[in-house]
């Protein structure tokens, strides 16, 4: 048994059978009998105590099986939790428990939930309380924040898989899709949307973010309207132009990281032009946040949406047109109606713009060719020249091809919004597909690797590709589990590593990590909640930038 | 994994910002308030009428008493139908997505613009799908069956290709 200062927070105490709320009756541990506690107790006592769920059976043979999930974002998430609910459908009679630790680099968990979702749609973050539900009311299951995998300083991918029956990857994109143009990495005042949503959300390694896009926002005492060319026509592009455009007047009531508001400026940025190399039937963005540039000007934001209507004529080629008519294609018809009614409304009130008016535009069928430097500072990034395309080829696979006539924007800051890339974790390159960037995989299961030590699983991104919504993480999650628990039940339980979690333990002690639990979470979120905290009342919340205020409002600050 | 080369700039925003940061004292706000699934709230007295509910295996049928007053996703989250209710049941995700038999259908109150913007997001989206979270259980619904949408277990295997985003 380990005793140690983590041993009093986040005990493993095997010979105390903390009985879930989903199993019935009483589990009797051969030492003592605990009740059942309706739905829980405090989140403090909830934390404190760990278990074997499902403790060995009469005889004492079957063992829990034991996994860890490495990320805790939607992916990571939605597969524990399907993970129990199949344990939970299993007869019980026979079968063996199940321990999850998740495994998370940062002390907080939901990973693009809380680091992704745009600070002004709350809504979508309603699934933390679901996620939370995980922790609460399942001791077979734990979270263990600041504990990065891949680092030979915490725990590598290969310690992982020796101490646990199955690994499941679920961490998601670290990195970018590049344009490849010149100047792109060079160039001050170029940054991937993925780092600037990160920096906007509080995320704590992106502080050094803020300091380009201020930078390149000109706090520099000069008044002239600034100029942000966001490149790439997915949701994350949307949502950068959109929060760009509200400003800190807009967004002060939500969750969105103090530090970034007299950065984006009080009233936001005057031009936010989003461009993209094909039409607009082909688009990656959904309508509820193309529907919100339309409103933004309605709702007291100030910032008029500008579609040019020859740009959707010149998109609407015959293969456009039967890419409308083919089954499936609801979404792209009505995208395609609101964005014929928005540029009806800009021509019409054309006469009425002015210079001072705070616009966001999306135009298509631009390919950016070129970043120019700026006059004023030639190390930093002054326009972007765009070449016009046109669509070539079958309905449903359009390529834009160059046509040789040049646009130039003008552009203070770039955001290259066209794609996140999963990056191996050391250890994992030999099954990972570098040019999609994501693990090579069937039905979630990387098969070479689980051949030669045991299950190795993938969830999310990492495993499709940077695309979908939180929603998509179900069915994919979903199709993850049915593969585990096939291997699962196939296997001998008498084989179970069910003491990877102790071992692990043991391990990160030795390391000097300070591993971050559920009710060390608990500690950060009550801070960041608390009115002492938040800037106004109406914030759900201000997050905590700092990784050392996170780890000493979680009471594990480093020596 | 981050790249960190370009932090040597100036921080010539510290002041500003510093403003920013002194935090207003702020009084009376809900604290880690969680809110709870969306939907009316329904007397536990309330009539009920006995609704089906087609699983994803399109085989299996689970009957369960629904309240009368309450929406269909307060009904399945009740019975432990595994239907998801990410946004909680306020509208803003698409987890809930299920299918009416048509007459059932052409009987509620048209979707808002909110609805049908999340069912464009839906999988599986048919003519008469619909959000749990928003349709509402009536006394007319005795014996009938929704339909959730259909599971492909490892589409990814059977070759299935997700859409670029």
């Amino acid at each position: 048994m380990i005793s140690a200062s983590f041993f009093g927070r986040y005990a493993a105490v095997r010979s105390v059978a903390i009985i879930t709320a989903r199993t019935s009756g009483f589990i009797t541990s051969g030492r003592q009998i605990v009740c059942p506690p309706k739905r829980i107790q405090s989140f403090h006592s909830r934390c404190h105590s760990t278990t074997a769920s499902t403790t060995s059976n009469a005889n004492g043979d079957a063992k829990p099986c034991s996994v860890a999930i490495v990320g805790t974002g939607p992916s990571g998430c939605y597969t524990a939790k399907y993970l129990l609910n199949a344990f939970d459908k299993k007869s019980t009679t026979n079968s063996s428990g199940i321990h999850i630790d998740m495994l998370e680099r940062l002390p907080t968990p939901y990973g693009l939930v809380r680091y992704g979702v745009a600070p002004d749609h709350p809504e979508v973050k309603n699934v933390e309380n679901d996620f939370a539900q995980l922790f609460v009311d399942s001791n077979r299951i734990q979270f263990w924040g600041n504990v990065a995998v891949g680092s030979d300083a915490v725990v590598s991918l290969e310690e992982l898989r020796e101490l646990y029956d199955v690994v499941v990857l679920a961490y998601g994109c670290a990195s970018d899709r590049k344009l490849g143009l010149p100047g792109e990495t060079s160039l001050l005042g170029i940054v991937s949307a993925r780092e600037f949503v990160a920096w906007y959300n509080g995320h704590p390694y992106f502080d050094h973010i803020g300091y380009e896009v201020a930078n390149a926002l000109g706090n520099d005492n000069n008044d002239n309207p600034k100029h942000v060319v966001i490149i790439g026509q997915g949701n994350v592009a949307l949502d950068c132009a959109r929060v760009l455009a509200k400003g800190a007047q807009g967004l002060k009531d939500t969750d969105i990281a103090s530090r970034s508001l007299p950065i984006i400026g009080e009233d936001g940025v005057a031009n936010v032009t989003v461009v993209g190399r094909r039409g607009h039937i082909q688009g990656a963005f959904t309508i509820k946040e193309l529907r919100e540039l339309t409103k933004l000007q309605a709702e007291g934001h100030g910032a008029k949406f500008v579609v040019l209507e020859e740009e959707l004529d010149l998109g609407e080629t015959p293969a456009s047109k039967q890419e409308l008519e083919q089954k499936g294609s609801r979404p792209k018809v009505r995208i395609n109606k609101l964005l014929r009614d928005a540029a009806a409304a800009s021509s019409n009130h054309d006469d009425t713009t002015t210079m001072d008016t705070k616009q966001v535009q999306l135009r298509f069928l631009l390919s950016p060719k070129e970043f120019q430097p700026s006059d004023a500072d030639p190390s930093a990034v002054g326009a972007v020249v765009c070449e016009r395309t046109q669509l070539e080829g079958e309905p449903g696979k359009q390529r834009a091809v160059g046509t040789g006539q040049l646009e130039t924007f003008p552009a203070n800051l770039v955001l290259v919004s066209i794609g996140y890339k999963g990056t191996p974790l050391p250890g994992l390159e030999q099954w990972f597909d570098a040019q999609r960037g994501v693990v090579q995989n069937r039905g979630g299961k990387v098969d070479e690797a689980t051949a030669a030590l045991g299950g190795l699983y993938v969830s999310g991104w990492l495993k499709r590709g940077p695309s979908g919504i939180i929603g998509t993480n179900i069915m994919d999650a979903k199709d993850t589990v049915v593969n585990i628990m096939k291997d699962l039940d196939a296997s001998n339980s008498d084989d179970s590593k069910s003491d990877a979690r102790e071992k692990l333990l043991e391990l990160l002690q030795q390391r000097g990590v300070h591993v971050v639990s559920w009710s060390d979470f608990q500690k950060i979120d009550a801070k960041e909640t608390s009115a002492s905290y938040k800037r106004t009342d109406q914030q759900p919340r201000e997050k905590i930038v700092e990784l050392d205020e996170m780890l000493e409002a979680a009471g594990v600050a480093s020596r | 994994m981050f790249s960190r080369s370009r932090q040597s700039l100036p921080l010539i925003y510290s002041a500003a910002s510093k403003r920013l940061l002194k935090r207003s004292p702020c009084v009376g706000s809900a604290i880690g308030s969680i809110r709870h699934h969306g939907g009316p709230s329904v007397s536990t007295n309330a009539p009920t009428v006995t609704v089906h509910f087609l699983q994803p295996d399109g085989e299996t049928v689970k009957s369960v008493p629904a309240r009368v007053g309450e929406s269909l996703l307060q009904t399945a989250h009740r019975n432990d139908i595994d239907l998801e209710g990410a946004c909680e049941g306020v509208c803003a995700c698409s987890t809930c997505h299920l299918i009416l038999p048509q007459d059932v259908y052409d009987n509620q109150e048209e979707p808002s613009e909110d609805e049908e913007d999340m069912l464009d997001m839906a999988y599986g989206l048919t003519d008469t799908s619909r959000l749990g979270c928003q349709i509402m259980v009536s006394e007319e619904m005795d014996g009938i069956q929704f339909e959730m949408p259909k599971a492909t277990r490892n589409f990814y295997v059977d070759g299935h290709v997700p859409k670029p985003h």
